[in-house]
């Protein structure tokens, strides 16, 4: 179980890595063929607009896991210890059951336009690129809901490697 | 809407995240007027519509590679050896760094902690008083967010943009109207600055460091990879050359080439955690962003913001009053939200209200960001203050009060901003 949670951290940085680095790629190729070519490769921007998507929701998917989401901290200071805990146990479940909802809503309209055949840009279709939205709700989702198990599992510092900004 | 909201403003106030409670909001709305709740997903699709969302994850990767470089201490040198014989010349210097870094780095509590480190003890070491310092260096956190490219004023331009306003907001309009603004409060706390002086080194011209050329040669040279970006990024902009995303797109390739390749101040295999450090943030904003799509189409569905300015016209019929009512609002708001989602939650109920007020858009998001900018310093929870007190190792109490006197000033500058939309204006659609 531990291995496997390791694993999908390793995916979904590498993946946040690698769809960074090919939005760097794309976006400075097409500069430098409008600029110096004055030409454009015309699936290139839809691409990065997409790519906005994926990484932004991949993101909010890894800001989960670190629990840097935004969010108002006013009271939190003034609770006790054991209040603070039952408090986070509870808007996580709340976090988790709308994240779900957002998934299986996304889910029905992702269906929709397999169904009917829809492509987002030349030949890919758009299913495809939207699928990001229910997976990364659903993954979210899990993730709060989770949380008290994988908290149990890893240990409380699960994966937070990340720096304090 | 109306009995779910209380419940809604409890969660958010118990640490929900806010994304979370605004698609429960949006959920919520749009199952009420009866229509398919598919559109989330649909409306947080969206996001994959505009072109300018793509410098949102560029800049902020930018930013976040020359917070981790040296850059900050090379522009610290720089500008010191520079400007460094100016009366009061080491605290102007820490104010132009600040803005210039926040600027190119976004609000986030970056420049605080990159710049702070080596300002405070150079400050500390010219003789400046310590409550000097410490206001000046908090209040500077959040400075230059008016200045391009800051990612509060592209997220305002994104998020006004959705409004289908009679006039539509350009971020390059947006950019312009900034400049002088934000000059402003940099002229401010700068003559503030001249002022301390004197007060602190009493019969004497205060302890600015003789003009050195062979330094500030030595700086030059070592910045002089750091120099050409805001010229190449902001002329680029300005000039008209470059679309804000490949702005974007060109600032994240040099910095990248700079900081990794030639300086090699980071080393690659930090790489990876950096990026995944940049793409959480951008995570945070961009999931708030995309549903806070959602909820802003079911409050145009519901005309929410015209029967919201029925009521008020009701009870506020000029414009001065409404602003006032609108600095205190802002100033409460930037103080318990971040800026970016304290931006996506209110500009589309606010920014129809203003427009039957006659204010215009471009303007009011000047008064927004302006006022945004002030409450991260406002006590008692301005996140600014907190860095700080975290950075610096000072009790909050202590921050509370070095930087009264910044509050204060920045607080003229706003309402300087607010009551006079030609220095917005002046600039724009000339």
């Amino acid at each position: 179980m531990r291995a496997w949670i390791k694993l999908l951290h390793r995916v979904e940085d590498s993946l946040l890595a690698g769809l960074l680095g090919a939005m760097i790629l794309l976006a400075g190729l097409q500069i430098l063929l409008r600029n110096f070519f004055d030409a454009g490769l015309l699936w290139v921007d839809p691409l990065l607009r997409i790519l906005v998507l994926w990484l932004g929701l991949l993101g909010a998917a890894v800001a989960t896991r670190h629990d840097r989401h935004i969010r108002i901290d006013l009271l939190s200071r003034h609770l006790g210890a054991r209040a603070e805990r039952w408090l986070s146990a509870v808007v996580d479940q709340i976090s988790g059951w709308t994240c779900l909802a957002v998934a299986w809503f996304s889910l029905r309209w992702v269906r929709l336009d397999y169904a009917d055949g829809l492509t987002a840009f030349g030949a890919v279709p758009a299913w495809l690129v939207e699928a990001i939205v229910p997976v990364a709700f659903a993954l979210i989702g899990l993730r709060f809901l989770l949380r008290p198990l994988t908290r149990a599992l890893v240990g409380r510092g699960a994966g937070d490697t990340g720096s304090e900004a | 809407m109306s009995l779910a909201t209380p419940l809604l403003v409890l969660l958010a106030l118990l640490r929900t995240p806010l994304f979370v409670v605004i698609a429960l909001a949006a959920m919520l709305g749009f199952a009420q007027i009866d229509v398919d709740l598919s559109v989330v997903g649909i409306e947080i699709y969206r996001l994959a519509e505009m072109p300018v969302m793509i410098a949102i994850p560029l800049f902020t990767f930018a930013g976040y590679l020359l917070g981790e470089g040296r850059a900050s201490a090379r522009l610290v040198d720089l500008t010191q050896s520079l400007l460094g014989w100016l009366p009061g010349g080491l605290a102007i210097v820490a104010i132009f760094v600040c803005a210039l870094f926040t600027a190119f780095t976004g609000a986030t509590g970056i420049t605080i902690v990159a710049l702070g480190g080596l300002l405070y003890p150079a400050l500390k070491q010219a003789g400046y008083l310590e409550r000097f310092n410490l206001g000046l260096l908090t209040s500077a956190g959040s400075l230059g967010l008016l200045f391009a490219p800051s990612l509060p004023l592209i997220l305002y331009g994104v998020v006004a943009q959705q409004m289908d306003l009679d006039e539509p907001v350009a971020i390059t309009d947006l950019f312009l109207a900034g400049i002088l603004p934000g000059l402003l409060m940099l002229a401010m706390l700068s003559a503030y600055a001249m002022l301390q002086l004197c007060e602190a080194a009493p019969g004497q011209a205060g302890p600015r460091a003789a003009f050195d050329a062979r330094a500030a040669r030595a700086a030059l040279l070592a910045a002089k990879w750091d120099i050409p970006l805001p010229f190449i990024v902001l002329g680029g902009i300005y000039g008209g050359y470059f679309a804000i995303s490949e702005a974007a797109a060109v600032t994240a390739i040099y910095v990248f080439v700079v900081e990794m390749l030639i300086i090699r101040d980071i080393g690659f295999r930090r790489l990876p955690a950096i990026m995944r450090d940049a793409m959480v943030l951008v995570g945070g904003i961009v999931v708030i962003l995309g549903v806070s799509l959602a909820s802003t189409n079911y409050l145009i569905d519901a005309e929410i913001p015209s029967r919201l300015f029925a009521t008020i016209q009701q009870h506020i019929d000029d414009r001065l009053t409404f602003l006032i009512l609108l600095n205190i609002f802002l100033l409460v708001l930037g103080m318990m939200l971040d800026i970016f989602s304290a931006i996506v939650i209110i500009v589309p109920i606010i920014l129809p209200i203003a427009a039957g007020y006659g204010i215009h858009p471009v303007h009011l998001g000047i008064i927004i960001l302006a006022n945004l900018q002030l409450g991260y310093i406002t006590p008692p929870v301005g996140m600014s203050l907190f860095i700080a007190s975290y950075r610096f190792d000072k009790p909050i109490m202590t921050l509370y009060r070095a930087t009264i006197p910044f509050f204060v000033i920045l607080l003229i500058a706003v309402l300087i901003i607010t009551y006079w939309p030609t220095l917005s204006l002046g600039l724009v659609g000339g």
